[in-house]
């Protein structure tokens, strides 16, 4: 069910990121796949966040003037970061994933830009005007995305803190002064 | 459906990722060497988006004209009265145009025949914009199935807007002529005084395109008009480019950097047109000259002689 409203969550975003620049400009700072791809690698699955993070970008590039598979190679890269993170470091309070969708989107652009430099096809874009922009908008956007996924996907979150704490409270009935007490 | 463990998730993620980036970086050389005709997944992908893009086009600028109206209903009473006393004043001029547009419609009518226009008009639609913030393409609402095909140039009412680079059965994408590196399709221009030619660059951004290789020794004035010079192949003689608004003067040894201010309104564009134009053939390389190209099988020997 979990994989379903992911992949309904992704396409969605890739049709907003399709549509949403003839709307108004300022949107196009705002990548929303790549918000849909961080939040599957916060997930347990993080092959699937690979896959879909290789799929929103290519279904992006080919209605890009930019190059094919450029946008599906850095959001490969940054589920397979963030997913690695998420292995090290619990992640589901949302004030610690602010600094994560950031650094990813920095990661994104930079890797974008750098795969293009590469290539010899200068993008357009300035690049710290279109970074610092593109960093704003996708943070503000991916925080409040999350918030509205999170009540979504209210379960996994639940079932995901009691795998990880489990053993903490098993510890605490252990409580020597208790077991005195008995005594 | 094979259920795997976290650990054998966490071993198989770094072979998956590799692959992936491999499959990726593969897709991205190819699609650098490969020329625009053979771009088959960006094609289809625009037929797919098309049935997606289209209706929120419409619904959007649907919603923006109905706020528009809202907004201009406000002022619309003093306007009123305004445009009443107008009215009776143009009644007046009126008659007095009307001799003159007889004389201009007969003055017009022969100016036509003067014309030979070998090109149509077709109206298109802007659809979408790119997705990416890094690049600045259109899609139109017109394909190969209304006569659209590569490299055509697109044009507003104000000059020239850029050319086709994909081509699917419904829609078709655009390249600005604002892009920095228009390497394919470089735009040669005319200065309209001095007949003097240089070639258009974009810098990027919508409001100034940069000319190069004009002659220091040429005289160039700040609001002089650039036009097309058809040279490049892509686009007809005389279309207007824009004004120049910035001259940096050469000496008898450098060219000029003239910064054009574009025509079109790329800022506010909404509708645009295709010009059905087809560039003439360009004659067959001399086989005799020493740099010419020896891959005919046929002209190689006569070529080597």
């Amino acid at each position: 069910m979990e994989q379903v409203k992911i992949t309904v969550a992704l396409i969605i975003a890739i049709l907003l990121q399709w549509t949403l620049r003839n709307v108004a400009e300022p949107f196009a700072y705002i990548d929303f796949p790549l918000i849909i791809v961080i939040y599957a690698a916060f997930g347990q699955n993080s092959i699937r966040a690979l896959f879909y993070g290789t799929v929103a970008g290519i279904l992006i590039d080919a209605l890009s003037g930019g190059l094919l598979g450029a946008n599906g190679f850095c959001k490969t890269l940054i589920a397979y970061i963030v997913s690695e993170i998420v292995r090290r470091v619990y992640l589901d309070n949302l004030l610690l994933r602010i600094p994560v969708i950031a650094g990813a989107c920095l990661l994104d652009d930079t890797v974008y830009y750098g795969m293009h430099l590469l290539f010899g096809q200068e993008p357009t874009g300035q690049f710290v005007t279109t970074i610092a922009y593109s960093l704003i908008g996708t943070t503000v956007a991916g925080t409040t995305i999350y918030l509205i996924l999170d009540s979504f996907f209210v379960e996994n979150t639940k079932k995901r803190r009691r795998e990880i704490f489990a053993a903490r409270r098993q510890t605490r009935r252990r409580n020597p002064i208790r077991l005195g007490s008995r005594k | 459906m094979i259920e795997r463990s976290q650990k054998d998730v966490w071993r198989i993620t770094p072979w998956v990722m590799i692959a992936l980036l491999l499959s990726n970086f593969v897709l991205m050389a190819f699609d650098a060497k490969t020329s625009s005709q053979e771009r088959v997944i960006r094609t289809w992908t625009q037929v797919a988006a098309d049935f997606v893009q289209s209706p929120v086009t419409s619904v959007s600028s649907a919603a923006s004209n109905y706020f528009q109206s809202l907004v201009t209903l406000r002022s619309a009473q003093s306007e009123n009265d305004v445009l009443k006393q107008r009215v009776q004043e143009l009644e007046v001029e009126l008659q007095n145009r009307e001799s003159l547009s007889v004389e201009n419609a007969r003055l017009n009518s022969l100016l036509e025949l003067k014309k030979q226009s070998n090109y149509k008009l077709l109206p298109a639609q802007i659809i979408g914009r790119d997705p990416s913030v890094w690049f600045d393409t259109l899609i139109i609402n017109r394909g190969s199935l209304d006569g659209v095909k590569l490299n055509m140039p697109i044009i507003d009412n104000g000059g020239v807007v850029g050319r086709v680079t994909a081509v699917s059965p419904l829609t078709a994408q655009i390249w600005l002529i604002t892009k920095d590196k228009m390497s394919e399709g470089g735009i040669i221009g005319e200065l309209n005084t001095s007949n003097a030619l240089g070639v258009l660059t974009g810098t990027g951004r919508t409001e100034t395109l940069e000319m190069g290789y004009v002659p220091g020794s040429v005289e160039v004035q700040v609001g002089e008009t650039v036009y097309t010079s058809g040279q490049e192949g892509i686009y007809p003689a005389g279309l207007r480019i824009g004004e120049i608004v910035e001259v940096r003067s050469g000496s008898a040894t450098t060219a000029h950097r003239i910064f054009i201010k574009p025509s079109a309104n790329f800022s506010s564009m909404q509708e645009v047109a295709v010009l059905l134009y087809e560039p003439p053939p360009r004659p067959a390389y001399d086989k005799t000259l020493p740099n010419a190209v020896k891959t005919d099988k046929g002209t190689n020997k006569k070529s080597s002689k």
